[in-house]
């Protein structure tokens, strides 16, 4: 099976975020960066699938040169080969234009599946893959937590809210959204990392693949939640406090 | 009188057949010995080269020579009896080398050492007290091994070492009784042709046996890797550790070859002490086998078929194996070794394992947290941040920074610095060591935590570090050397051994200088002194009435104080009331071994001067006991305070400020892991017993009111230990929480 | 191009909260834009939410109805929903954020070149959208730019639904074109996981008692409030230990990793073995006698009390709540 994971490097999940001056964007500079880890997933089940059928694992980024740490990670953990979408300006496009890019890229190779995470660690939409399904004419399945080839296609093991699942039968080419937890990830290895310098990193310039086109949704202002991430201590009688946690649980927390 | 003393005798003449048949049987067993010896030799040699292996410099590896192997110095010390008939067997050997040759130069009728010269006949005299030394030993060990059959030997009868100590017995038996025969007759030369085919046939079975030792042992004793468990490093693009018979280097074959079976690793590993899979000699003997089956040049894999995965991932690291081997195996490197080709090729499959690597690749911690918890400890601490001004850069470590315990150490730690006026901070961002994916076998994760540390390192300007954790001490000072320079570091038990005078000894509740009276109330300079002040191993000063009250110097002197090692001052009435200068002396003060005031030098009241040595003992008041004692304090050493760094003094010392020290069984250079190490604290559930339970009721039972450690994954294990058996158990404190017990808390935080 | 279409999500009698909230917001947004209302659902008239929802302000109901849209689909839903807004032209569509939503309508936004904004949790003057980028340590705020229609999915929990209040709603039946080769999934009915096995990470809520219970015959009211909840009771390592709960139901570095969206623990101290092992919950609720414990320095709400009073309490407050 020929299959493209589509991977996204994103700032480290327990950076401190800090509101740049402007209130735009981020303070940057003294981030560290990681692979967003639903994509390790989506990672993760396509070696999984190339290891049972056969085939090729081809990993898919867009980003500025910085990405190509992620890229050779996901090299290391075992894609045969890369494709590195060279863009500066990926904040100021939208889903739709970057999903543009990848399409564009992907459509290029011709794959039996593309994977990709379910959503990313930074901006959390959880539409790119979806959109590039849209892009590429193909179906799609989302929250996967497991794929199996069939005769006809794939089976997919799908999440369901409240702890209910659901597999699905799809026809191959499709693109899927890997939900993270399913598969147990591997560790980066020695001789991964060696034999990675040695695999292929195409490298495509945005503007080659589709020019940025106005974003129709635009970030206007970032700001820091007037509530910080703090322990609540309730206090009382066990029945007031045992109703203010319930309330709090339900409106506050939106886990009841 | 030399005179009295019977002759060594010899044959005098040999016949033509009696010569040619030496000479044949010599070629044989010459020819028949290096049939085995020439392969074993050819695989070592054949084995790849060791890239980090330097012989200079060499003064080390002649000390060990000789300490190890001429005085077998660890072999009787670890185990003494056996040791003592072990080394009287190999002295013998070493001094019968020139009786060998001559026996044989004999056979040719030209021997060199002439029976009644005086030299040669000191030197057969020489021999013989070597030989009955070694006849007896060599007894004893034959009886060890087949009646009394210590488990380390092993479940199997060995028969060729039973032959083998027949051999020897018979060699040094037939030259003993060659002293009682005359030099003419058939006694004379069969002693001589009993004692000739025994070494011919003793020589060809050297090679095929343990007792290849003889002679390999001595180099590998001598072309060790030159300090312990020195983890080679990889060499090259397509190292990754021990996978297969190819990667084996020219040591390892050589330290696999010089295995004896002793089985002193093994007695001492807390894997093979707690039901685990994990035995230490079987491993070099699994290496040994796979060379003798498959030689140095196959590309088979080591873990499978002769070792098994699962038993090498057991290991602690302990150090317990190597520290111990006489022979001079080197166990870690090579058990790191193995589990490198395991981990650095993704053979090895461990859901906990590959948990913490994931945490380490996209994290700062081994335990997963984020870094902001670090921040706020070190806020809510108020620890000073480093800023390249301090003498001191306080590594917190991850059990420093993140765990509860490890915290409250760090905590009381940095209390004492503060006590004790140092400049110190802390750095803002650390990551792990690296010590846990070290002793794993990931190279990839090690390189990138010691090169990133190294970097932050050198940014930052540190030049010493004082850290809580003796794995950060161990990881930072000799693994991080592979990437780079590391700054100097020590652990806590050394600095505060350093500041020790400094320190306030002051016991805990109810022992030392406890009263209900006046205890040392003086108007003078009260227990001054310029040695130990109040150290005893008793009660000290423990009394009910005025104790120590004088209104001159009290306690002046200039040796021990109140050295003692029974109850020292223990009194009911006024004790040593007086109003000059009490016990102004210059020796030890009131040095005494027994109860209460029985001094060496009987001390008189109001006597402003020196001792009265001629005051009889029994004019002297005796002094009836009372009340408890001191707080017994057992100290565990950590393996990689002790074995690794060689510190066992320094922490107690620390401890010693606290309490009386009592000794577990198994201390010092034997101390019985905790289990928390070689990465194993982060993998999943032990089977069989576990060694933190197994070595905290030996703590235990020593009958110590409190346990203290020098180690924060020691505290850990022993914590959880203690929590389950479900009795009141001992305190259990960090030699920093004993003393930061005693400093006031106006020294606290705030500076 | 006018009004405001809210697609709801029908799941059930009773069951239906989440779309009342995406209505809640529509309100919201009709407000500061003056537009007007309509809503739309799966199904036919006699679909639950149509009747629920009835009166609200929302003077128009559309109840898509057709025989390949009985199980949910991407391909049909999207189909679906593609006509009826070309032929309803609404200037904003709202969905409640769901599984569902988060499947089909980035497709369903692509068609008409547009991007949802996703996960909304408020809507103010401009109109603004505000959502968490960063798992929630930043707000945002975005516009929305050109002539498109712009497709917004409102998150659970940030709108209060309104009290239904008096007037009736038309409904009118919409039945789109599908074709048949045009559902190109095959999904299964929805199951459960497995019973066997208990696994933990697949919770999404987990109570978790440790040795704060005292004794093993105390676990019950543990399980009283996992009951209660729809919660998997898992327990710190003493507890494991001690046989009072298998050691499948271990959490910590010794047992499982979990990151449910809720972890209650029950006399946990929080000790580091164990916090390792669940301190990636969404929401962690600490219930335990010492203000010291460890525990509540990575817990988002705190109780210091007996748990022998407070689990009972919270148990009774939860059954409440879902009445």
């Amino acid at each position: 099976m020929k299959i493209i994971v589509a991977i996204k490097q994103v700032p480290d999940r327990d950076a401190p975020i800090r509101i740049d001056a402007a209130g735009k964007w981020i303070e940057e500079s003294d981030l560290q960066y990681a692979m967003n880890e639903p994509d390790a997933y989506a990672l993760e089940e396509a070696l999984q699938l190339k290891e049972k059928h056969g085939g090729e694992v081809i990993v898919l980024s867009a980003g500025p040169e910085s990405v190509g740490t992620t890229i050779r990670e996901a090299l290391a953990k075992g894609a045969d080969r890369a494709i590195h979408i060279v863009c500066d300006d990926l904040a100021s496009r939208d889903a739709l234009g970057v999903a543009r890019l990848l399409a564009e890229a992907a459509k290029q190779e011709s794959p039996d599946l593309l994977l990709t995470g379910l959503q990313s660690e930074d901006l959390g939409l959880g539409q790119t893959g979806v959109i590039v399904a849209e892009l590429l004419g193909l179906p799609h399945a989302t929250l996967i937590l497991h794929v199996e080839k069939t005769d006809t296609g794939i089976e997919v093991k799908r999440e369901l809210e409240e702890g209910w699942f659901q597999t699905i039968q799809l026809p191959t080419p499709a693109v899927l959204t890997i939900q993270s937890g399913g598969a147990k990830l591997r560790y980066a290895t020695l001789m991964g990392i060696k034999r990675a310098k040695m695999k292929e990193v195409k490298q495509l310039a945005a503007a080659d693949l589709a020019s940025a086109t106005a974003p129709v949704v635009v970030l206007e202002q970032l700001a820091l939640p007037r509530k910080q991430r703090s322990t609540q201590m309730l206090a009382g009688t066990p029945k007031e406090t045992a109703a203010a946690l319930v309330e709090k649980l339900r409106t506050e927390a939106h886990v009841l | 009188m030399l005179v009295s003393l019977p002759a060594f005798a010899e044959p005098q003449r040999f016949s033509l057949a009696e010569k040619l048949l030496f000479t044949a049987l010599t070629i044989a067993s010459a020819w028949a010995f290096w049939l085995r010896f020439g392969v074993v030799l050819n695989k070592i040699l054949k084995s790849k080269k060791d890239p980090g292996f330097h012989l200079f410099p060499i003064a080390k590896r002649v000390r060990d020579f000789v300490w190890e192997v001429l005085f077998q110095a660890k072999v009787i010390r670890e185990r003494p009896l056996a040791g003592l008939a072990h080394a009287f067997v190999f002295w013998a050997f070493c001094a019968f080398a020139l009786v060998t040759l001559n026996h044989a130069a004999d056979a040719f009728g030209i021997p060199f050492l002439d029976p009644a010269g005086p030299v040669s006949r000191f030197y057969f005299y020489f021999a013989a007290v070597f030989a009955a030394a070694c006849a007896i030993g060599i007894l004893a060990l034959f009886i060890r091994r087949f009646l009394i059959r210590p488990k380390w030997l092993g479940e199997k009868l060995s028969w060729e070492s039973g032959f083998i100590a027949l051999l020897i017995f018979v060699l040094m038996v037939t030259y003993l009784a060659s002293f009682f025969v005359a030099d003419t007759g058939t006694s004379v030369r069969l002693l001589w042709w009993v004692h000739t085919l025994a070494l011919l046939i003793f020589l060809p079975i050297i090679p095929h046996t343990k007792h290849l030792h003889l002679l390999l042992s001595p180099f590998t004793v001598f072309l060790s890797r030159g300090s312990f468990s020195q983890i080679p490093p990889l060499n090259g693009d397509e190292d990754f550790g021990l996978i297969a018979g190819a990667d084996l280097t020219q040591i390892v074959s050589l330290q696999a070859y010089s295995c004896v079976e002793c089985g002193r690793c093994t007695e001492h590993c807390p894997a093979a002490n707690t039901g685990k899979l994990l035995n230490p000699k079987e491993i070099i003997l699994g290496v040994r086998a796979y060379l003798n089956d498959l030689g140095p040049a196959c590309d088979q894999p080591l873990l499978g078929k002769y070792n098994s995965q699962q038993a090498v991932f057991q290991c602690t690291t302990c150090g317990a194996c190597e520290f111990q081997c006489p022979v001079g195996i080197e166990h870690l490197p090579i058990l790191v070794g193995l589990r490198r080709g395991a981990v650095n090729t993704g053979a090895w499959d461990d859901n906990y394992g590959a948990k913490l690597f994931l945490n380490l690749e996209r994290g700062s911690n081994s335990l997963g947290l984020n870094p902001a918890e670090r921040d706020k400890f070190i806020e809510k601490q108020q620890l000073p941040i480093f800023d390249g001004t301090q003498e001191y850069c306080l590594w917190l470590g991850c059990m420093g920074g993140y765990d509860p315990k490890g915290r409250e150490i760090v905590a009381d730690f940095a209390r004492i610095m503060n006590y004790l006026g140092s400049s110190y901070g802390v750095l803002r961002k650390e990551k792990c060591t690296g010590d846990p994916v070290r002793r794993l076998g990931n190279d990839l994760l090690f390189q990138q935590l010691a090169e990133a540390n190294l970097e932050v390192l050198a940014q930052n300007k540190v030049k010493k570090i004082v850290t809580i954790c003796p794995h950060c001490v161990r990881t930072i000072q000799e693994d991080w050397k592979e990437y780079g320079v590391p700054p100097e570091i020590e652990h806590h038990s050394e600095f505060l051994a350093r500041f020790a005078d400094k320190l306030p000894s002051q016991p805990a509740e109810g022992y030392g200088l406890q009263n209900e009276g006046y205890g040392l109330q003086n108007e003078g300079y009260g227990l001054q002194n310029e040695g130990d002040g109040l150290q005893n191993e008793g009660y000290g000063l423990q009394n009910e009435g005025y104790g120590l009250q004088n209104e001159g110097y009290g306690l002046q002197n200039e040796g021990y104080g109140l050295q003692n090692e029974g109850d020292g001052l223990q009194n009911e009435g006024y004790g040593l009331q007086n109003e000059g200068y009490g016990l102004q002396n210059e020796g030890y003060g009131l040095q005494n071994e027994g109860y209460g005031l029985q001094p060496v030098h009987p001390i008189l009241p109001n006597s402003p001067g020196a001792l009265a040595p001629d005051v009889s003992p029994s004019r002297v008041p005796q002094v009836p006991l009372l009340g408890p004692g001191n707080e017994k304090i057992v100290f565990h050493d950590p393996c990689y305070l002790g074995r690794y760094r060689n510190v066992y003094e320094e922490p107690r010392t620390v401890a010693a400020l606290a309490g009386e020290l009592v000794e577990a069984p198994r201390n010092r250079e034997r101390s019985f892991c905790c289990g928390a190490g070689g990465g194993l604290t982060f993998l999943g559930e032990e089977t069989g017993e576990r060694v933190s339970h197994h070595r905290a009721a030996e703590l235990v039972a020593t009958g110590a009111q409190t346990i203290a450690t020098a180690c924060p994954f020691c505290n850990s294990m022993f914590r959880d230990a203690l929590a389950s058996t479900g009795e009141p158990a001992p305190h259990l404190l960090d030699i920093a929480q004993l003393v930061a017990r005693s400093i006031p808390p106006a020294n606290s935080q705030t500076r | 191009m006018s009004g405001i279409l809210v697609v709801q999500e029908e799941r059930g009698f009773g069951r239906n909260r989440f779309s009342q909230e995406a209505l809640a917001a529509g309100h919201v947004l009709a407000a500061l834009t003056g537009l007007s209302m309509e809503t739309a659902v799966v199904g036919d008239k006699n679909t639950p939410i149509l009747a629920e929802t009835s009166g609200t302000p929302a003077a128009t109901a559309y109840a898509v109805e057709h025989p390949l849209l009985n199980t949910y689909t991407s391909d049909g839903y999207v189909l679906a929903f593609e006509q009826l807004i070309r032929k309803l032209n609404p200037a904003y569509i709202l969905f409640p954020h769901s599984y569902q939503v988060r499947d089909f309508v980035p497709r369903l936004a692509a068609r008409f070149d547009q991007v949802l904004i996703g996960d909304v949790a408020a809507i103010e003057a401009g109109p603004s959208f505000t959502r968490q980028l960063f798992q929630g340590k930043v707000n945002a705020r975005y516009r929305h730019r050109g002539d498109g229609p712009c497709f917004i999915s409102i998150q659970a929990g940030a709108f209060r639904p309104d009290p239904p209040t008096a007037g009736t709603t038309t409904i009118y039946p919409f039945v789109p074109e599908i074709a048949s080769d045009a559902i190109r999934t095959r999904p299964s009915e929805p199951f459960r996981a497995a019973a066997q096995a208990v696994d933990l990470s697949s919770a999404q809520m987990i109570v978790s008692v440790g040795r704060g219970i005292k004794n093993q015959e105390n676990i019950a009211l543990v399980q009283n409030l996992a009951d209660a909840l729809g919660a998997e009771l898992a327990a710190s390592r003493p507890i494991c230990d001690n046989g009072w709960l298998p050691m499948d139901r271990q959490v910590g570095s010794s047992g499982q990793t979990i990151a449910p969206k809720l972890y209650i623990a029950a006399g946990i101290s929080g000790a580091i073995q164990h916090v390792v092992g669940m301190k990636a919950s969404q929401c962690i609720v600490a219930i335990n006698k010492d203000p010291g414990a460890p525990i509540f320095e990575v817990a988002d709400y705190g109780i210091v009390g007996d748990l022998m009073e407070v689990v009972p309490a919270i148990t009774d407050a939860v059954k409440a709540a879902k009445q």
